[in-house]
């Protein structure tokens, strides 16, 4: 019999790890309704993009089926390891965060929120089948490094309390929160951060205080893409990778997170993540069966409890 | 501003005039006319479906060496889906509510209908059964749904489907069988079994793609257009369409919002029921993918928004076109491209991208719109209803 403070412990650091993949997931998606209430159902599918340029960059994969075996390319992929993953999956992440927004994003400000869900839900659509035919829909081995920053992360580290636990999983949960740190602090901290939050009150007063707030749109933009893509890389380096990936381990959670944090609210992004997290993590090791149950009906109840969310103001997204 | 008003106003009219011609007035019998039409023309639009899309499609096919013909089942699965986004335009198109988990709807009606036929192997009450549950469910997941709108609307209906789902496939296995989905569906014929579903309706060779289940499936279509047009047209429909275009004057007006939307959303799950049941009469089989999945919702969601909403004829024909693409176009073999196979959900995410881009209204929006340019705003009167309502949202 474990002592019962050993499972606290292990759920609880568990839990960080999760939530830390599901508060970047929701910071990227509440930044960008907040500031310009645009609800992007294609933020899973730049999830699943961040997993895949990962791959590519992180070693070379051997395909077996797809568009690309089709004419004959066997492997695809750098090997540049997962440190050259680490800056190039957030750049790319970024720039279609840039692109997104140029061209699918701003015709659709004005349009009502339905089409928005429908547009975005549809570009889903269309990333998943380009990745599931051009490099195959099979599933491929998660992307964990065995050395990084000249630290082996490929053994278990002893922990106080916790016992042993994968030191790459520490890693993450560092990681994940210096930047989850960092995006809370341009966003608290900077003019930047303050025009995008002035912008989330009222983007029309921005303007007229003479304010280039279309500017800081598409940097919010990008910025949350390359936060979802950041997320992706993380998860896959845990997890194994498959084109669906995108919509059950990105979309979903991202929008339970911000909807228990509260829509808009970038603390509440974090607490609904980190949450969420733990409840899925302390469900796991307990009744397995029922973690996903029991999340969407805790989120369920949220919303019902406090439809605003932990800390949002109720506007948002109404 | 004041094109909403007057779509308001003109709202209010239609309904006074409607609710007198119901009472007796002279009226009544343009009314019945209308709703005859709509039914002898479904009607007729069903007895030729299966031969234009399994025998003429299948000769051009041969013909042209593209084969474009549908298989025996097409026509009633194209119906099934049908009758399920009649029910869902009614909350996406006319009351303005975009629910992504009405596959709990489909699939709890499916499981249960299917568990049913263990005990009483009748397809009739086995829809009888499956729209109940779908019923029984749509109340409290409605009640607690509708308080919200907007994306808490769309993710709290998601959160309970996807609980369903996830039930259905892990603790609840016992019932459904888990992942392995269910097959154990004992449906008998119709008439006490004397009539076996799948055999062909008529003993002429020329007639071979009607089977019973289509005529059986048929007649459960022609009921969901003739109630789902009767809804829109009464005065009760004018209000869902009202909430569609503006919730808080609705409300001024002094009608319980809550209690109208509610019903649209229950409403809209019996027809999802009823087609759940259909699905699994028809296929004989059901996982909690294709049941109870959220992508189940999702394509409930693409075939509706690209038939078009606001229209009885639109979603149909968007379940139509998906379901073709699907199942037929998947299997056509380009010249240099070759086989489309997986592609077609590529093909179907990005022609549903450029519908909603550019044509909001739908496929079937776009061809009224067509019509209306050739000949010469003749058309423009024949759509005026869905017109009203895309005015109000197109602000």
């Amino acid at each position: 019999m474990i002592p019962l403070q050993v499972d606290i412990a292990s759920i609880l650091l568990n839990g960080l790890q999760q939530g830390a993949i599901y508060a970047l997931l929701g910071l990227g998606l509440t930044i960008i309704l907040g500031t310009m209430e645009f609800l992007n159902l294609a933020h899973g599918a730049l999830y699943l993009v961040g997993a895949y340029v990962g791959l590519l960059v992180f070693r070379e994969t051997t395909l077996t089926n797809g568009l690309l075996y089709s004419f004959g390319v066997t492997t695809i992929g750098f090997d540049g390891g997962f440190l050259a993953a680490l800056v190039v999956v957030p750049i790319v992440g970024f720039g279609i965060g840039l692109l997104m927004e140029r061209f699918v994003a701003e015709p659709f400000y004005d349009r009502p929120e339905t089409d928005q869900l429908l547009v975005t839900f549809g570009l889903a659509l269309i990333v998943e089948e380009i990745i599931k035919n051009v490099i195959g829909g099979n599933t491929f081995q998660s992307i964990g490094p065995q050395t990084i920053f000249g630290f082996n992360v490929s053994q278990p580290v002893a922990l106080p309390v916790v016992g042993l636990f994968p030191s790459w999983r520490l890693f993450i949960i560092v990681i994940a929160l210096v930047i989850i740190a960092v995006t809370w602090l341009a966003i608290e901290r900077t003019d930047f951060g303050l025009v995008v939050q002035a912008g989330t009150r009222d983007s029309e007063m921005v303007r007229l205080l003479g304010i280039k707030i279309n500017r800081s749109y598409s940097l919010v933009f990008a910025l949350g893409a390359a936060l979802a893509a950041f997320a992706g890389l993380i998860g896959a380096s845990i997890q194994t990778l498959s084109p669906q990936i995108g919509t059950d381990r990105a979309l979903l959670p991202a929008f339970l997170t911000i909807v228990v944090g509260g829509a808009g609210s970038v603390r509440g992004a974090i607490a609904g993540g980190m949450l969420l997290g733990v409840i899925v993590s302390a469900m796991t090791q307990t009744y397995s069966q029922w973690a996903q149950i029991v999340l969407y009906l805790f989120v369920a109840l949220m919303l019902i409890v406090r439809p605003e969310g932990l800390f949002g103001s109720g506007e948002v997204g109404e | 501003m004041s094109d909403d008003a007057d779509a308001v106003t003109d709202g209010g009219a239609v309904a006074e005039s409607e609710s007198a011609a119901a009472s007796g007035g002279s009226g009544l019998a343009s009314l019945r006319e209308r709703d005859d039409f709509v039914v002898i023309a479904t009607a007729a639009v069903l007895v030729v479906f299966p031969f234009l899309l399994i025998d003429v499609f299948g000769a051009i096919g041969d013909l042209t060496g593209f084969s474009i013909g549908g298989y025996s089942g097409l026509p009633s699965l194209v119906l099934i889906y049908g009758i399920v986004v009649i029910g869902f335009n009614l909350l996406l198109g006319y009351t303005g509510l975009l629910s992504f988990g009405h596959a709990a709807f489909f699939g709890s009606a499916a499981y249960s209908a299917a568990l049913f036929s263990q005990v009483v192997p009748s397809p009739l009450l086995m829809v009888v059964v499956g729209t109940l549950v779908a019923t029984l469910l749509a109340w409290p997941i409605g009640f607690v749904s509708i308080r919200r709108s907007g994306v808490y609307f769309a993710v709290l209906t998601l959160t309970f489907g996807q609980a369903l789902y996830f039930y259905a496939l892990g603790p609840g296995a016992w019932l459904t069988n888990g992942d392995n989905g269910f097959s154990d569906i004992a449906a008998h014929g119709l008439f006490f079994g004397a009539i076996p579903l799948e055999a062909p309706l008529t003993p002429l060779y020329a007639l071979n793609s009607y089977t019973v289940i289509y005529a059986f499936t048929a007649v459960m279509m022609l009921i969901a257009v003739w109630v789902a047009n009767r809804i829109i047209n009464s005065p009760y429909g004018l209000i869902f369409e009202a909430l569609g275009e503006n919730e808080e004057r609705v409300e001024f007006v002094g009608l319980n919002v809550f209690r109208y939307k509610l019903m649209a959303f229950i409403i809209s799950a019996v027809f999802a029921g009823v087609g759940g049941t259909m699905f699994v009469i028809h296929e004989q089989y059901i996982h909690p993918t294709t049941g109870l999945y959220w992508i189940q919702s999702g394509d409930f969601v693409i075939m509706t928004v690209l038939g078009g909403t606001g229209s009885l004829v639109g979603p149909v024909l968007g379940a139509f076109i998906f379901e073709y693409v699907a199942n037929v176009i998947s299997g056509v073999s380009l010249p240099g491209i070759g086989p489309i196979g997986s592609l077609w959900r590529f093909v179907l995410g990005a022609v549903f991208v450029f519908i909603v881009w550019v044509f909001p209204r739908g496929v079937y929006g776009a061809a009224e719109d067509l019509i209306g340019l050739v000949t010469g705003g003749g058309g423009g009167d024949d759509g005026s209803e869905p017109a009203a309502t895309d005015g109000g949202e197109a602000e």
